[in-house]
């Protein structure tokens, strides 16, 4: 049996004999005069003559101690993470799952790949942005309680950008196992509830094969649009104690679930919203879960020749596809038919909204729009966290995953459309096309002011990485705040070239998430490339250690303009407002004095850095050995010393 | 952080309307401010936070516009800055002097504008 036998006799299999036990003492013990409670009359105590196993058990020494075991529950486990096809567990290692741990090294011969992070929103953070590029779920372990606090952070950045990720907190359930110290620290009674407000489900198995079930129901729920963080507590017990009886266990059988279409006369009725539209517009935000969303979403807008804005949650729409309107959100205002799909905050992209001492809002469309929604976010939601935004009127709304949906809404435009409607989705394409080429030309001529200067523009910075990687198969995994210039100056055309942001904006997502998107990348061969602020970085620079230890190559770039920015915006918005100075707003919102040397940090963790680039000239040569750094199989850190925004 | 998800027309759009609407005077008509000093204003006292310190543009809760060699006459770059549209923060009088704003208006002026996209190549990639 396990080190934890606190005595004797008294695991969790002999507690009915031991029990039996304390019954005979009972029999021969008289009560303790005075004080005690009156016990049942001595008359009535009809304790058996104890039988020779007791008087064994009474008098002769203790077994030995049992040293080995040939199985354990942790081997069981491994093996459903493995029929699952889990290929990686982030873990910072925690001995409260260390049973799991070493069987998933020993028994599963380090499979799920053990991915070594130096702290729990990294390991989560890295499963979010590995799912975003893999299309399925890794794992991720830690610490039931102080590694699980970690973990809550990224937990909900996941449950916003609803990611699946498998998250397990180890545990010791049985308080009489607990050692003295730490492992009463680290247990709880119901670990799960701190994350229960940002998890889809979760479970605190208490036999293996209930452990098998609920895996692969943590799995299937996990990947079920709309898709979110799971989290499972494991019973240190369960992990480390032999399997009682193996040939009972069955490893459950995983069925995807077939995501959900929208309902077919709902489907029709949106379809001639559509057609009969004058200036329709496509809204959409998380709309691709795998590679067919884009293309289901291309042969839309193309049937219809309407304008889609995309709020660039996933890899929906091309970046230079003629009918992208992403940067003419004015648009919002000529539609007549609003079609929203898999939208994470549709009131907000449909409403003029005033920061102001009176915080005034009003709708962006004209009155008389028709609005659809299809998706299936509000499918689940909670009460705590507000992430689910403020409420919007619309005219037609249809359950249904986004890309599942769309190829039936598209056949259904189809059906409907005649010629004279044909020759006016095209003139309105045509124009919408012209529309796109002049904001592309536009956005080429903005990115030119202040080319040369120092700090250097972010449009330059943008315009300088592309140049050294157009040629690459890369993939763009992560963006600082409000850095929009690749989306504007680039050719984002395939499904993993874009995999969206954090989610739910919590600083300290871009590297880890990067280099978890990276790992999923580098099976594949291809170029993995982020951008992100000095503020994320700061949040969990040890992610690249992780990088260097495991030989996921990326090329990482701090656009350093040495400030929690947006809060400095924000607290120069105030002093304004107030009437005061604004000069002093860079007090708590810089990260300057000294300034932080991110190259020498890389170094410093084992990767290749380069910077602090100052000067634009620099960016070239820079980026180029870190390009090529990155074609090595490395990590490379470029440290852009850049303008704001 | 959702603030930063808000949409908002640019003020540069707005502004423009309305200076449109009333026929403002042109720059020639603005008032001889410090350019140098206005440069010293406009980095510390955060117009460069979302403008650029290149006077490029930027974002705050929606896009800030090129102040660059602004085309926006006196009278409406004043206006914006004393009464803005959408979510740019007010600066009274207690804050920024209408001599200060000049010497702004006359910092911008000096910005280079936006060039050809063609002198930078990797632009058309």
């Amino acid at each position: 049996m396990s080190k934890r036998r606190s005595s004797p006799g008294s695991s969790r299999r002999n507690f009915l004999k031991g029990a039996g036990l304390v019954g005979a003492a009972a029999a021969v013990t008289p009560p303790v005069a005075g004080n005690a409670m009156p016990a049942v009359p001595a008359d009535k105590l009809k304790a058996a003559i104890p039988g020779p196993r007791q008087v064994a058990a009474e008098t002769m020494p203790p077994g030995s101690d049992p040293v080995n075991q040939t199985s354990s529950g942790g081997d069981y486990m491994t093996d459903v993470l493995n029929s699952l096809g889990v290929e990686y567990m982030t873990i910072n290692c925690a001995s409260s799952y260390r049973g799991l741990h070493e069987a998933i090294v020993n028994h599963g011969n380090n499979k799920p790949e053990i991915i070594t992070c130096v702290h729990e929103d990294i390991a989560v953070h890295m499963a979010q942005g590995y799912a975003k590029i893999e299309g399925k779920p890794i794992a991720m372990a830690c610490h039931g309680v102080v590694g699980l606090q970690h973990a809550t952070m990224a937990m909900y950045n996941a449950w916003c950008d609803r990611v699946p990720v498998i998250v397990f907190g180890g545990n010791i359930m049985e308080a009489d196992k607990r050692a003295p110290g730490a492992e009463w620290l680290h247990a709880g009674v119901d670990i799960g509830q701190i994350v229960r407000e940002f998890t889809k489900w979760d479970d605190q198995p208490a036999s293996l094969q209930h452990f098998g079930e609920s895996l692969v129901r943590a799995y299937k729920i996990a990947t079920t649009p709309p898709m979110g963080p799971v989290f499972i507590a494991l019973d240190a017990e369960l992990q480390e104690n032999p399997i009682p009886n193996p040939a009972a266990l069955r490893i459950p059988k995983f069925a995807p679930v077939v995501p959900p279409q929208g309902d077919s006369g709902a489907i029709a009725e949106a379809a001639k919203l559509l057609v009969a539209a004058q200036n329709p517009v496509i809204l959409c935000d998380r709309v691709a879960r795998t590679p067919a969303g884009m293309a289901n979403l291309v042969a839309l807008a193309e049937t219809l020749q309407c304008a889609v804005i995309d709020n660039a949650g996933r890899m929906n729409f091309p970046s230079r596809h003629p009918l992208n309107q992403s940067f003419r959100r004015g648009i919002i205002g000529q539609a007549d038919v609003i079609l929203a799909i898999e939208m994470n905050d549709l009131w907000g992209s449909l409403t003029r909204f005033s920061d102001r001492i009176e915080r005034r809002s009003g709708p962006a469309y004209k009155p008389g729009t028709k609005i659809i929604t299809l998706g299936v976010r509000d499918l689940y939601l909670k009460s705590n966290y507000q992430d689910f935004g403020r409420w919007q009127d619309v005219d037609l709304d249809i359950a249904g995953d986004g890309e599942a949906s769309l190829p039936a809404l598209t056949e259904a435009v189809k059906r409907l459309v005649d010629e004279g409607r044909k020759a006016a989705f095209d003139e309105r394409g045509q124009k919408l096309a012209k529309a796109h080429l002049a904001m592309v030309e536009q956005s080429k001529i903005d990115a030119t002011i202040g080319w040369d200067s120092s700090p250097i523009t972010t449009a330059r910075m943008c315009a300088e990485v592309y140049n050294q990687i157009k040629d690459e198969d890369w993939s763009l995994v992560g963006t600082s705040i409000r850095l929009s210039w690749m989306h504007r100056l680039w050719n984002i055309k395939k499904p993993y070239q874009w995999n969206g942001g954090s989610g739910g904006a919590g600083v300290g997502y871009n590297l880890p998430a990067s280099l978890g998107a990276a790992l999923a990348n580098k099976k594949h061969g291809r170029f993995t490339v982020a951008f992100g602020g000095d503020g994320d970085f700061m949040f969990g620079p040890g992610t690249l250690w992780t990088a260097a230890h495991h030989k996921i190559p990326m090329l990482y770039i701090v656009h350093n303009n040495r400030a929690y920015h947006q809060e400095y915006m924000y607290l120069v918005a105030m002093a304004a407002r107030h009437g005061r100075g604004v000069e002093k707003m860079d007090i708590g919102t810089t990260i300057k004095d000294p300034n932080i040397d991110y190259a020498t940090v890389a170094r410093g963790m084992g990767v290749h850095g380069e910077g602090p680039i100052t000067d634009p000239k620099d960016l070239a040569p820079a980026l180029s050995r870190a390009v090529a750094a990155v074609k090595a199989g490395e990590t490379a850190v470029v440290d852009v010393v850049t303008d704001p925004r | 952080m959702n603030r930063c998800k808000r949409i908002a027309v640019t003020v540069l759009a707005v502004t423009a309307m309305g200076l449109g609407a009333t026929g403002l005077a042109s720059a020639q008509d603005a008032p001889k401010g410090d350019a140098a000093n206005g440069k010293t204003i406009f980095l510390r006292d955060g117009c460069f936070t979302c403008h650029g310190r290149s006077g490029q543009g930027g974002a705050y809760n929606g896009p800030a516009p090129i102040l660059a060699h602004t085309a926006l006459p006196f009278d409406g770059f004043k206006g914006q800055i004393r009464n803005p549209a959408n979510d740019m923060p007010a600066y009274s009088d207690a804050v920024l002097s209408d001599k200060e704003i000049a010497d702004i208006y006359a910092f911008v002026q000096t910005l280079p504008g936006a060039g050809s996209p063609k002198d930078h190549p990797i632009l058309n990639n």
